[in-house]
């Protein structure tokens, strides 16, 4: 080590140093510090003060995000549980996120994240909220294979579509969108199962992943006497100039209903980024999501738009709309967004969401909602990564 | 006649097979350029006209490290905020951190600015020190040589070109940082300040004592009230250079300027970050010409 330290610093003082006097009168100080460092590790050694026994570096990243907010809605909260989407949603599940008119902890969000050992990563994301605690995702990655394939297995979210796959607070609007709460409920795919990604050896980015689950979902699938659902994907991705970002992607759920029908769910999804400058972007990503659930066909889609016009803010607006339904069911069921995010610090961003909603149902009667939520979302501990 | 052509084109490429680099700033691409020649091919994942800290994490990063013998970053968490999801994306376990092709040229140099405590309460800082070190033209050497040093380990029959090339470039850039120095000698102790921490090490270099930054913490936009602060210090201090990078806004800093009839220099703080700033060189000498002059 002190000979690490030596030679390391003899490279740095061989390479400002200019004279060979200059050198000699270096290289003296160097050794007298070396020595004066070895006599105090010795006496650290001699008085047992050495950690010996120490595993604070091997502590895992820790983060930890929090999520409350204020909604007002033009509905009571004893009549806003348990509402309903005609054709998709006979009665609604948890609502995890905004649930009551008034004030929400929506959540304590604990990711951990750490090196297993030179084969596989692990992570984990424990979501707390005042309805209970709930492990959100863990599970294990690989960083070994060859060929650039990579393995993941545990309790995840599917990389199925766009949006599957980003928590929450990750995402741009306050609310999922609404083809996403119809066809897969409000926490979208998540489920224990493997998910093998092979990234194809081509000079424009191309995945392509296969999912085996459980099958949990219950809003589409929901079947697990046994494991019944396959996922599969391919997404592509190119740069269009210096400033424009494409990702475009297809999908496939294909599961089984609890009834053993059969179900599968299609998705196309397609992000268009505009890079204006460091902290300036536009941002257009869209999905549309077709179901074939014990041959019910229905459809419906997303689309959104979202301006950043420097590091503090971010505007956008989301159009949401099921276009095709069940027989006998109505067709016009949509949902109008807008959002402002005001983030005075990288860490933390306040959201300002102001929703109509036209698909909802309470106590059987069709009835529009009007809402709007302020929410706040901060970030601490480690240092999470921005998403393209 | 296309067959042989396939056939001839698959052997040159594996006997003249290249190492492939990718880096995160164009400095490295440049310095390993310098170092490796023609013996290797680089790709360098970001724009110099935007910010370091914040590199849009594009899918077709994903594809360009995807085959990739060693990435060489800047390190110090410059990267922090973009490029891990992208290196565990690419499923490539030779650049894995922890890994021989993987490169953070941060471990050889002295940061300095080490923040004594961490908290986010002082802005986003970086633990480790100033990540900016790039700014001294010393550094770069230091980098020039870790750089030999790595791609003669990846690629250990031709380490003598990589050294030879390693002396070449340190000579020249020895010389460069000398020819600076007496140049500028005239403005040690020269007061300016700055929009971010971002040219700490030519301050260093050239003697200069930065009195404030536009940022009242690193990462946090400009206040009011810290600006009216900063323009009093200035006016104290008598401070007529106030020192902009090429990506942040100019118009606290213009406003500053008609205030206070300081002068504002763009400094580039990467290498083609400027017009004519696409050598080392050139990057060198006009970041001493924007400070000094």
């Amino acid at each position: 080590m002190h000979k690490k330290v030596l030679s390391m610093l003899l490279v740095n003082t061989l390479l400002q140093a200019y004279t060979s006097e200059d050198l000699e009168k270096r290289i003296a100080s160097l050794e007298k510090t070396l020595d004066s460092q070895k006599q105090t590790k010795m006496q650290t050694a001699l008085n047992g003060g050495n950690n010996s026994f120490n595993q604070q570096s091997f502590m895992p990243d820790i983060s930890l995000i929090l999520s409350g907010s204020a909604v007002t809605r033009n509905i009571d909260n004893d009549r806003y549980e348990g509402y309903s989407i005609d054709g998709f949603i006979d009665k609604t599940g948890e609502i995890p996120f905004n649930k009551n008119r008034g004030f929400n902890l929506n959540y304590a969000e604990l990711g951990m994240h750490a090196a297993v050992g030179p084969y596989f990563d692990s992570d984990a994301i424990f979501h707390l909220s005042p309805d209970g605690f709930e492990i959100e995702e863990a599970y294990i990655s690989t960083k070994k294979l060859p060929a650039n394939f990579d393995i993941k297995a545990g309790k995840f979210r599917s990389a199925f579509g766009r949006i599957n796959a980003m928590h929450q607070h990750a995402q741009h609007f306050a609310q999922t969108p609404l083809v996403y709460e119809a066809m897969l409920g409000l926490e979208g795919i998540n489920d224990a199962g493997i998910a093998l990604h092979w990234v194809a050896p081509t000079d424009t980015y191309l995945m392509t992943g296969i999912e085996a689950l459980q099958g949990v979902n219950e809003e589409s699938f929901g079947k697990s006497s046994s494991n019944t659902l396959y996922i599969g994907y391919l997404k592509s991705g190119f740069d269009i100039g210096d400033n424009t970002s494409v990702l475009a992607g297809i999908n496939i759920a294909s599961g089984k209903t609890p009834t053993n029908k059969n179900s599968t769910l299609y998705g196309g999804e397609l992000t268009v980024k505009y890079i204006i400058d460091s902290y300036s972007s536009l941002n257009w990503q869209s999905e549309y999501l077709y179901r074939d659930k014990d041959d019910v066909k229905q459809s419906g889609y997303y689309t959104q738009l979202l301006y950043a016009p420097n590091s503090n803010w971010e505007m956008g607006m989301r159009y949401n709309a099921l276009n095709k339904n069940a027989r006998q069911q109505p067709n016009d069921l949509k949902r109008y967004a807008a959002i402002a995010t005001y983030k005075p610090f990288e860490f933390s961003k306040f959201r300002l969401q102001m929703s109509h909603d036209t698909s909802k149902s309470f106590d059987g009667i069709r009835k529009n909602e009007n809402q709007v939520i302020l929410e706040f979302l901060v970030e601490t501990g480690a240092h999470g990564a921005h998403a393209f | 006649m296309k067959k042989t052509i396939l056939i001839f084109v698959l052997l040159t490429s594996s006997i003249f097979a290249k190492l492939n680099v990718a880096t995160t700033y164009t400095y490295l691409s440049s310095i390993t350029q310098r170092i490796g020649g023609n013996l290797v091919q680089v790709t360098c994942l970001s724009s110099p006209k935007l910010d370091p800290h914040f590199i849009t994490p594009k899918p077709s990063l994903i594809a360009k490290l995807r085959k990739k013998d060693l990435i060489i970053i800047n390190g110090a968490q410059l990267e922090i905020g973009w490029l891990p999801p992208l290196l565990r994306s690419a499923n490539n376990p030779k650049i894995q951190n922890g890994n021989k092709g993987f490169l953070d040229v941060s471990a050889a140099i002295t940061l300095i600015d080490k923040p004594k405590t961490v908290s986010r309460s002082q802005g986003d800082v970086h633990p480790d020190g100033n990540p900016h070190f790039i700014l001294d033209i010393h550094n770069s050497i230091i980098v020039g040589k870790l750089i030999s040093l790595k791609l003669a380990q990846l690629d250990p029959s031709h380490s003598q070109i990589y050294t030879q090339n390693y002396k070449k470039f340190q000579k020249q850039m020895q010389h460069l940082a000398h020819t600076l120095k007496t140049k500028y000698k005239s403005c040690q102790g020269k007061k300016v300040i700055q929009y971010h921490e971002l040219f700490n090490y030519a301050f260093k270099q050239y003697g200069i004592q930065n009195i404030g930054n536009i940022e009242p913490l690193p990462g946090i936009s400009p206040s009011s009230k810290h600006t009216l602060a900063l323009i009093n210090q200035m006016k104290n201090n008598k401070v007529t250079t106030l020192l902009q990078d090429v990506y942040h806004e100019k118009k606290t800093a213009r406003f500053i300027a008609q205030q206070t009839g300081a002068h504002i220099a763009l400094v580039p703080h990467d290498v083609g970050a400027m017009r004519g700033t696409h050598t080392l060189e050139t990057f060198y000498t006009s970041i001493g010409k924007a400070i000094c002059q």
